[in-house]
């Protein structure tokens, strides 16, 4: 490398005022599927989505990440009603498989008027029934179209209707993601805020924490023992006192995480967002874009901010 | 699509097996080899040849131009493509068909698709009894796939029937899904008396049913989400021919409880 090709490299890049780490968002290898909620109303659809997905933002903590990805028209729905399609992420089929069985049971079946559905196509399958249509104490039954089975539940307000299978693909990724740093903390939220709303135009990606955003990044590892702990490196209150990634200014930093059922979902999300951020400017505070990462060493799928950027 | 076409020479005197006549097993042959083979096994020996005069090549489609009540287990173990009779068929057309599609422009005989496992039948005329039922012996009837008849069928149409779909356009025998254990019969003109007896699981739907059995209980009227399921695709499988769909909540009835008593009539008109 040349001189000049070092000073190039080293200086920081720089778009609409904010500046961009060269760094990389460090994802990895996940099982996800995809479902199809429906109800009466879209209202009642996404109740029963929301409700399912609740609870579901670290796969670490809470057995699976889980999230809205779109709503579908009823014309594209098996049963012609209002649906939300649902992903679920976890670091295994059967691990996937169990939480929906869980998640399903709990939030979809009890929900008024609900139905549940495939929501992916795949070669691979789990099963989606499994637990829920035992629900029915042997009154349920099935019935077989083609090469899909439905299951009839019993129910108070009728029956639930739920599909025998739901595809898993081995080939997602999660943990993709970028921090965004800034003065102003009410500013940080309202550009990450539209960062989340550009990335839930991109189809087969979840944000799955609160609103898609996080402020509590961690690191691996803890004194405690536990699998994961505070980033004190980015922790402005900790500035000084640690070796920190901040500037003397910095007040706020969050993180969007990003789940996706393939690596380029997950990577149009990584631009998608950077681009609202960048677009969003300086004017809230923002001075600069980051991302988590562990090295290198741990995930197989490396997101280089450089690479993203509009 | 190519087409292999056999024209009748003249109606048969015999019962014919034209099981053999399937695109899976012509596939590769020739004319000539086509014509050798037997489809009579009596001391007689018919081949193709001495009751059809073949043309065309062997492909997806055979098109069989002339049709016969003597004519036997026509598309049997058919498994892909399409055959076209243009006429009447004998006993067992369709047995054990896996996949593909048989289109009957006449009668069928009795046990029309016979154990069924998939693909679509379609009859233009009427059918037999036994319609999709069991030989002697066996499980299951129709396992998979759709019939449509348009005209009408004779008694037990559906008999132990496990998965797939029966449309009659026309009137039905008696005991039509009698010891059914899944699947769905639609009689869009009505279920004769005896609907359902003795059936464990499955689906019968029509706009009347001609005697209530006091085995089957009155569940009133419901919206079942799962006949917009249904209704969906057999709209996509059927087109045309897809049964009409169930405007308002159908009266379910629940039986057989002199059995395992997990099946229903729907009865549409109320």
């Amino acid at each position: 490398m040349t001189e000049a090709n070092e000073k190039a490299a080293a200086a920081p890049l720089n778009r609409n005022g904010i500046a961009i780490d060269d760094t990389f968002a460090e994802a990895f290898g996940m099982s996800g599927t995809g479902i199809i909620i429906t109800a009466d109303t879209a209202k009642w659809a996404r109740q029963s989505a929301v409700t399912m997905t609740g609870f579901g933002t670290s796969v670490i903590g809470c057995g699976a990440e889980c999230g809205i990805d779109y709503e579908v028209a009823p014309e594209n729905t098996p049963d012609g009603r209002p649906g939300v399609r649902v992903l679920v992420f976890g670091f295994a089929p059967n691990m996937v498989e169990d939480q929906l069985k869980n998640r399903v049971g709990q939030c979809v079946l009890t929900s008024p008027g609900s139905a549940c559905f495939n929501g992916l196509e795949s070669a691979k399958r789990i099963s989606l029934s499994g637990g829920p249509r035992f629900f029915g104490d042997g009154w349920q039954t099935a019935r077989k179209l083609g090469d899909t089975r439905y299951w009839r539940v019993p129910v108070m307000d009728g029956e639930f209707v739920i599909e025998d299978k739901a595809g898993v693909t081995t080939d997602a990724v999660g943990g993709g993601n970028f921090l965004v740093i800034g003065r102003d903390r009410a500013g940080v939220l309202e550009t990450c805020e539209l960062a989340v709303a550009a990335i839930a135009e991109v189809p087969d990606v979840i944000t799955p924490f609160p609103g898609g955003i996080v402020r509590s990044g961690s690191k691996v590892g803890s004194k405690y023992g536990a699998p994961a702990s505070t980033n004190e490196a980015f922790c402005p209150v900790l500035r000084g006192a640690v070796d920190s990634e901040l500037g003397p200014d910095d007040k706020c930093v969050l993180e969007i995480v990003i789940d996706g059922l393939t690596a380029q979902a997950v990577g149009a999300a990584m631009r998608a967002g950077l681009k609202a951020v960048l677009d969003a400017g300086p004017q809230r505070g923002v001075t600069r874009v980051s991302a988590g990462n562990y090295g290198g060493n741990l995930g197989q799928h490396h997101y280089h901010l450089k690479d993203y950027l509009p | 699509m190519s087409a292999l076409k056999l024209k009748l020479r003249a109606a048969p005197s015999r019962r014919l097996d034209l099981s053999p006549l399937i695109p899976g097993r012509l596939a590769g042959l020739s004319i000539a080899e086509i014509e050798k083979i037997a489809i009579y096994a009596g001391p007689e020996g018919l081949t193709v040849g001495d009751c059809f005069a073949v043309s065309g090549a062997a492909g997806d489609a055979l098109h069989i131009e002339g049709g016969s009540d003597k004519f036997d287990k026509v598309g049997a173990e058919h498994a892909g493509g399409e055959i076209i009779v243009d006429g009447d068929v004998g006993l067992y057309a369709g047995r054990r068909m896996k996949s593909g599609r048989l289109d009957i422009r006449g009668n069928a005989g009795d046990c029309l698709a016979s154990n069924l496992r998939g693909g679509i039948v379609i009859v233009s005329g009427s059918a037999g009894t036994h319609l999709g039922g069991p030989l002697a012996g066996e499980k299951d009837g129709l396992a998979g796939g759709t019939v449509v008849v348009m005209g009408d069928t004779g008694d037990l149409a559906g008999e132990r029937m496990r998965r797939g779909t029966l449309v009659v356009k026309g009137r039905m025998g008696r005991n039509a899904g009698a010891r059914m254990m899944g699947g769905t019969i639609i009689g869009e003109q009505g279920l004769s008396a005896g609907a359902g007896v003795q059936m464990r699981r499955g689906t019968l739907i029509g706009p009347s049913l001609e005697a209530q059995s006091a085995t089957f209980v009155d569940c009133g009227t419901h919206e079942l989400l799962i006949l917009t399921i249904m209704a969906a695709y057999w709209r996509r499988t059927l087109g045309d021919l897809a049964p009409p769909a169930i405007a308002s909540a159908p009266r379910r009835l629940m039986g057989d409880l002199s059995s395992l008593g997990k099946g229903e009539i729907l009865l549409t008109e109320g």
